[in-house]
């Protein structure tokens, strides 16, 4: 469902020079699968990702989202994609059921899709009582919901999560993680990426490990554990990337 | 699709009947503009209700003034009155001024000490000099004091016309006719088709706040839906809809070009109302007649429509290049400059200007509204200014898509 090979993306700084946010990204990932893109601030994954929903370009390699390449069928890829960050935020001047209507209209569905899917999804994530309030009146939980009932209006058979439980509290963080698992559990393809270790044993399946702009490791927790020799998440983490504890 | 995996779930697909991007990207923007306090403002209130208020206030004011001044009466002391009894009764005739008689040495302290607002100090014997020469006549005045300069003031004029009528009475008594010192007696005629003084004042205002208006109506819109929703976060919630670049790019200049046009229609019809307006704080504006033609609204109208293009995609790009509407806000004062400039100009140009003028941008349209406000068409300067403007809206558009295409202005690294 996704294949990324040797994706990179370079990136011209007036200070820095030339800066390899992803360099030679390959990965894959398959429906059902939660896949997770761990590493620290910086690292490459929000690149990754962005290159994969078609926001940034690569500067090389290749991937496609359900088969389409991100390259040249940037529209197609994005009909078939879910997408939601952390630092995503909402229309505030619009009503809860206006932003996700919107939405709707430029995923191309009919008034009456978008209406029997509102009532779907609002009801499956306990909207109703807040549909018609303006999104500036929302709390963070609210807010976080409407984004999430954005994100799967359409549907989508290929899902990103950017470090959606950034700055949340734990009850809001805990049902973004439940929506995660529901989407594998419902066959989708999901990549997450995090820094935090806790939530990428909590969920993923499959996890590359990504540090300056490269994927150091790719595997499950369990093949990762075997390749390093350490059972705790943080030091298979460490030792991945080179910057094993000396304790 | 070449993914083989049948397990997956399948996405809604787009319908194909459904609304064009563009025009749903479009209806949102008016939705939440509109919903934007300082836009609501700028674009609906300000012309609508406050620019009329302003007007009424000014008119009050100016009325209120005038009144004032037409039935003060002023105190004004005289000096040696006695001795010009014929000179005097021709001075008590001068309406809204009551004469006392008092002496030279009290003059100065007459004005000062505010027991009146001038002094005419007469020379000695003025009557018997008057049949055949002239006479010094000083007036004493308080610079400093409105009321002062006034009362002098009306006093020169009024002296100017006793003047008249001692030269009448010299040219009869030597034989000639009264008016054989007056070689021409002229009479103005106001036209209406040309418009009056109203229309006179309106087309010097009209260009100048159409401009500004619709420049600074759209400020607000233009900023909050690029370089705003960069700073919110849902630029890229947007960016990652099957939405293309240019449908929103597209849908979002449109929605700019609908505020600057909203504004100036707006504007006019606020301008309009006073302008015609028969309640009496807004009578100062239209003294001396108003005509407008519905070709001279329709021209106005015509013209804005370029113009908002050029504007709105000079915001727009502003709005793309900056990182946040803070940003935006500082590349203002250049672009208010490049706006306010030709506006202002256009107030101090006449209507017939060379050719050339119909290539500066802003400058323009402003020419075109006065010619159109005062009746005179040139279709040859109307026709290169609408090229020119075309051509600049063009530029601007083709701009703000180029930034609205390039990662690195409008993804946050």
């Amino acid at each position: 469902m996704i294949e990324a090979i040797q994706l990179s993306k370079i990136f011209k700084d007036k200070k820095r020079g030339e800066v390899r946010a992803a360099d030679g990204v390959s990965l894959s990932c398959q429906p059902g699968e939660i896949f997770g893109l761990l590493g620290p601030n910086g690292a490459g994954k929000t690149t990754t990702l962005r290159m994969l929903a078609t926001i940034l370009e690569p500067t090389s390699g290749s991937a496609t989202i359900a088969g389409f390449d991100v390259r040249t069928q940037g529209q197609q890829v994005r009909q078939n994609i879910g997408y939601l960050s952390g630092s995503t935020a909402l229309y505030e001047r619009l009503t809860a059921r206006e932003m996700v209507t919107y939405f709707g209209e430029l995923y191309g569905l009919e008034s009456s899709q978008i209406k029997s899917r509102i009532e779907e999804v609002f009801t499956e994530l306990d909207m109703h009582e807040f549909a018609d309030r303006r999104c500036d009146k929302l709390s963070t939980g609210q807010k976080q919901r409407v984004s999430i009932a954005r994100t799967i209006l359409h549907r989508p058979a290929v899902l990103f999560f950017d470090e959606p439980t950034n700055g949340l509290d734990v009850v809001t963080a805990r049902t973004i993680i439940r929506f995660i698992r529901r989407c594998r559990n419902e066959g989708r393809t999901v990549v997450f990426s995090t820094h935090i270790m806790s939530e990428v044993e909590l969920l993923c399946d499959r996890i590359a490990v990504i540090y300056n702009g490269k994927v150091a490791a790719t595997g499950t927790l369990e093949e990762l554990r075997a390749q390093t020799g350490k059972q705790v998440f943080e030091q298979v983490f460490l030792k991945l990337i080179g910057e094993e504890d000396e304790e | 699709m070449s993914d083989s995996n049948s397990t997956s779930p399948t996405p809604l697909i787009d319908s194909g009947h459904q609304k064009s991007r563009i025009l749903t990207i479009l209806k949102k923007e008016f939705r939440e503009i509109f919903r934007d306090r300082r836009t609501v403002m700028s674009v609906v209130i300000s012309p609508l209700i406050i620019t009329p208020a302003l007007f009424a206030l000014m008119g009050t004011l100016i009325s209120g003034q005038t009144e004032k001044i037409k039935s003060k009466t002023y105190s004004v002391g005289i000096v040696r009155s006695e001795e010009a009894p014929q000179l005097y009764k021709a001075v008590q005739a001068i309406p809204n001024f009551k004469f006392t008689t008092i002496e030279e040495n009290k003059a100065e302290n007459w004005v000062k000490d505010r027991r009146g607002q001038a002094v005419i100090i007469l020379p000695a014997q003025a009557d018997s000099a008057l049949v055949h020469s002239s006479v010094p006549i000083q007036i004493l005045q308080d610079p400093g004091k409105e009321e002062s300069l006034a009362a002098s003031s009306r006093l020169s004029q009024a002296f100017t016309l006793i003047g008249q009528q001692y030269v009448k009475q010299r040219l009869i008594s030597s034989g000639l006719p009264g008016d054989y010192a007056t070689p021409f007696h002229i009479t103005e005629k106001q036209i209406s088709e040309s418009g009056g003084a109203g229309t006179f004042i309106l087309s010097m205002m009209l260009p100048y706040i159409l401009v500004v208006s619709a420049f600074s109506g759209a400020i607000y819109a233009a900023f909050d839906q690029v370089a705003g929703e960069k700073e919110r976060g849902t630029l890229e919630t947007l960016l990652v809809s099957p939405a293309s670049r240019s449908d929103i790019v597209i849908g979002k200049f449109l929605a700019v070009v609908g505020v600057c046009l909203l504004s100036s229609i707006l504007s006019i019809t606020g301008l309009i109302f006073s302008f015609t307006s028969k309640a009496k704080s807004f009578a100062w504006l239209s003294q001396g007649g108003l005509h407008l033609s519905s070709a001279a609204i329709g021209v106005t109208l015509l013209v804005m429509i370029p113009l908002a293009v050029l504007f709105a995609g000079l915001l727009l790009a502003v709005s793309t290049f900056a990182r946040n509407q803070k940003e935006a806000q500082t590349y203002l004062a250049p672009l208010f400059i490049f706006v306010l400039m030709p506006a202002m100009a256009s107030m101090f140009i006449g209507t017939d200007v060379g050719k050339s003028i119909a290539l500066v941008p802003v400058l323009n349209a402003s020419i075109i509204i006065k010619q159109a406000l005062s009746g005179s068409y040139d279709p040859g300067f109307i026709s290169i200014a609408f090229a020119a403007s075309a051509v600049y809206a063009g530029i601007a558009l083709f701009i703000a898509t180029r930034l609205f295409h390039k990662e690195s202005v409008l993804i946050k690294a």
